[in-house]
């Protein structure tokens, strides 16, 4: 007999045997079912984080590289990053200078400040002091008002520009160009205000005020180190610009030939991969649950076929003395668990896909499921079925046909 | 010749020891014959119709059936013999339970590959036969014992062997169902078929033309059924059971 008669028959064999069998053949199903859904939530929920948190890096602008003392992802001996040279405005300027690949440079100091108008405040709120260029580099749009600009910088102006969540809290229904707010203890003259950007990873870019750098340097004395924000003029060029600015920034710290960079230079798309570094043990942890609960689903599998076979000794018998082989025997119960487990499949797809939609809505996780997902929720089953099946189909089929036959 | 046996031995290893359930068994039965094979319970009939019946391989000797050396073939080719060579018939029936009594005739056919129209005509030809074309779609429990029985002799028929083998068909049968049943063998005798029967009861064995006597696992008694049935093994006489 050829094995696609094997199969066919085999199939409607396994169909017969499940629809005899309701109650085990459901619940068999939800045990594979649960395993299946718990990976399947597991991998939309890594997934969604994943590609949330790419899309707020983007958010970072793409083609956008930021210097530091410090990197933003510190991994290893904080006093050596603590004990690092300044960033100077003289090293900005040699960047500046030398930097061909460079379109935009705008020097940064970041703060933490209250602000207030009129009773409301805000506390603790990013304060950002860089020069008119700024919203290139960071790919900020002006809302109201204008942004900073070149004289703002050169007289020192109070002047501070507003973002979103900040203008939206303190003129909640009137406009706040050409208001007075307090940013500290001194008063700054409202001139435009930010557009919204959204939050990366639950904390708002929009909660912060900008206001002109030298402004800030002569308010705010004291030995800083900056930090240089520099747009590269195409986002193909974002290796070549990154070797660029390391020998720039070694030659002007005169850093020894023989020491590492003692300086970071942050990039929004290598941030994203050492995220996923860093949450990817923890992802492993959590589908290694999800491959756990498959693998006892699959046992429950092995558990129900081992029985199906002693129930069925006897038609094992008669079918082996009618001349069925014993591949014939095999496909048969290999069948049926693959069908049981793939029927699990389908249901634990479904409510797997289902629980990862209802953690994105009641929690701040996101969740997305590529189409891929499903085919390999289904097929992971089966193949679960196929695998744990093959142990009491292997013992069926070399049941001894006169002991079988002999079987009550 | 369809069946010869040679010197088949069949071997069990039983706690250490070996013993045999066939001792060397000779054995030559000719197309069209209707042989029945008596014995008491432990004298190794079953197992000789296990060997005949390809479901177990004797330990020595040689059994050619239908000009095929069966002895020295492998698991897959032995099942293809039983598939396309024998018909068995069982004492228990044996049928599967959740099949309709046409779906279990077709059963062999399935494993010859056959496609689904021309089993179907084969499995109805058989069972009229048997005369049970008004229960087709009745399963085994909505059926009387002679008709499973009935039932268990078409699907051996479908095959069309070259032998039907029958392991005590009566011994589950009330005395005038198993008589039905005989006069059914009796009749598929007389169109060609051959058949062997095993049994152990001497006035079924008294009907067949021929039948042997098997003693602890070797051939005792070979000749017409009516004098192996009664022949006493001791004195050689045959006894008064014969007369009455």
């Amino acid at each position: 007999m050829s094995l696609r008669v094997d199969v066919v028959e085999g199939f409607s064999i396994a169909l017969k045997s499940l629809r005899a069998h309701r109650l085990r053949t459901v619940l068999t199903t939800v045990g594979v079912g649960i395993g299946v859904a718990t990976l399947l939530a597991i991998l939309g929920i890594t997934q969604g984080l994943d590609t949330s948190f790419e899309k707020q890096l983007a958010s970072l602008g793409s083609s956008s590289v930021y210097v530091s003392r410090m990197p933003w992802v510190q991994l290893g001996n904080w006093w050596e990053f603590r004990n690092r040279k300044l960033i100077t405005l003289e090293q900005l300027e040699a960047v500046r200078a030398q930097c061909t690949l460079c379109a935009t440079v705008v020097p940064l100091l970041d703060d933490d400040v209250d602000v207030s108008f009129m009773g409301r405040e805000l506390v603790g709120i990013d304060l950002t002091a860089t020069s008119a260029e700024w919203p290139a580099v960071s790919t900020f749009e002006i809302d109201r008002g204008r942004f900073l600009g070149q004289a703002d910088d050169d007289n020192r102006r109070l002047v501070v520009v507003l973002g979103a969540d900040v203008a939206q809290t303190l003129f909640p229904d009137s406009d706040p160009v050409g208001q007075s707010v307090l940013v500290g203890k001194r008063p700054y003259t409202v001139i435009g205000t930010l557009a919204p950007k959204g939050k990366i990873l639950d904390s708002s870019q929009d909660l912060r005020v900008v206001v002109p750098f030298s402004t800030f340097r002569a308010y705010a004395p004291g030995r800083r180190s900056i930090g240089i924000g520099i747009l590269v003029s195409d986002a193909g060029a974002l290796d070549a610009a990154e070797d660029q600015l390391v020998g720039i920034l070694r030659r002007a710290r005169q850093t020894p030939p023989d020491k590492p960079d003692d300086f970071a230079i942050n990039r929004p798309d290598q941030v994203a991969s050492t995220y996923q570094q860093l949450t990817g043990a923890l992802y492993a942890v959590a589908l290694g649950i999800g491959f756990i609960t498959l693998l006892v689903g699959g046992i429950g599998i092995m558990n129900i076929m081992l029985v199906s076979v002693r129930e069925r000794t006897r038609e094992i018998g008669i079918r082996r003395a009618l001349g069925a082989r014993k591949r014939t025997i095999v496909v048969q119960f290999m069948l049926e668990a693959t069908v049981v487990s793939a029927l699990g499949g389908a249901f634990g797809t479904a409510f797997g896909l289902f629980g990862a939609k209802l953690v994105s809505w009641v929690s701040p996780l996101a969740a997305t499921v590529k189409p891929g997902t499903i085919v390999f929720g289904v097929g992971f089953a089966a193949l679960v079925g196929l695998l744990f099946g093959i142990w009491p189909a292997a013992r069926a089929a070399n049941l001894d046909p006169v002991e079988a036959l002999r079987n009550e | 010749m369809l069946i010869s046996l040679q010197g088949i031995r069949r071997e069990y290893h039983v706690g250490g020891e070996i013993v045999a359930a066939l001792a060397g068994v000779d054995l030559a039965i000719d197309r069209g014959e209707f042989v029945a094979i008596v014995g008491q319970s432990g004298s190794g009939k079953s197992t000789l119709m296990n060997v005949l019946g390809c479901l177990d391989t004797p330990t020595a000797g040689s059994y050619v059936l239908n000009g095929k050396d069966v002895a020295r073939m492998s698991d897959d080719e032995l099942a293809d013999v039983r598939n396309r060579e024998i018909g068995f018939i069982f004492q228990a029936f044996q049928l599967l339970p959740r099949e309709t009594a046409l779906a279990n005739v077709e059963l062999p056919l399935v494993y010859r590959g056959l496609p689904a129209k021309e089993r179907r005509a084969r499995a109805l030809e058989a069972l009229e036969k048997v005369h049970l074309t008004q229960r087709l779609h009745h399963k085994p429990t909505e059926l009387s014992g002679g008709q499973r029985q009935r039932v268990a002799i078409a699907r051996a028929l479908a095959a069309k062997p070259s032998l039907l083998l029958a392991d005590e068909p009566t011994g589950n049968l009330d005395s005038a169902t198993g008589a039905e049943i005989i006069r059914l063998f009796e009749a598929l005798h007389a169109e060609g078929n051959t058949i062997i029967l095993v049994t152990h009861e001497p006035k079924l064995a008294a009907r067949c033309p021929r039948a042997v006597r098997i003693t602890d696992g070797k051939i005792v008694d070979d000749g017409p059924g009516a004098e192996v049935a009664f022949r006493d093994q001791a004195t050689g006489q045959l006894r008064d059971e014969a007369h009455s």
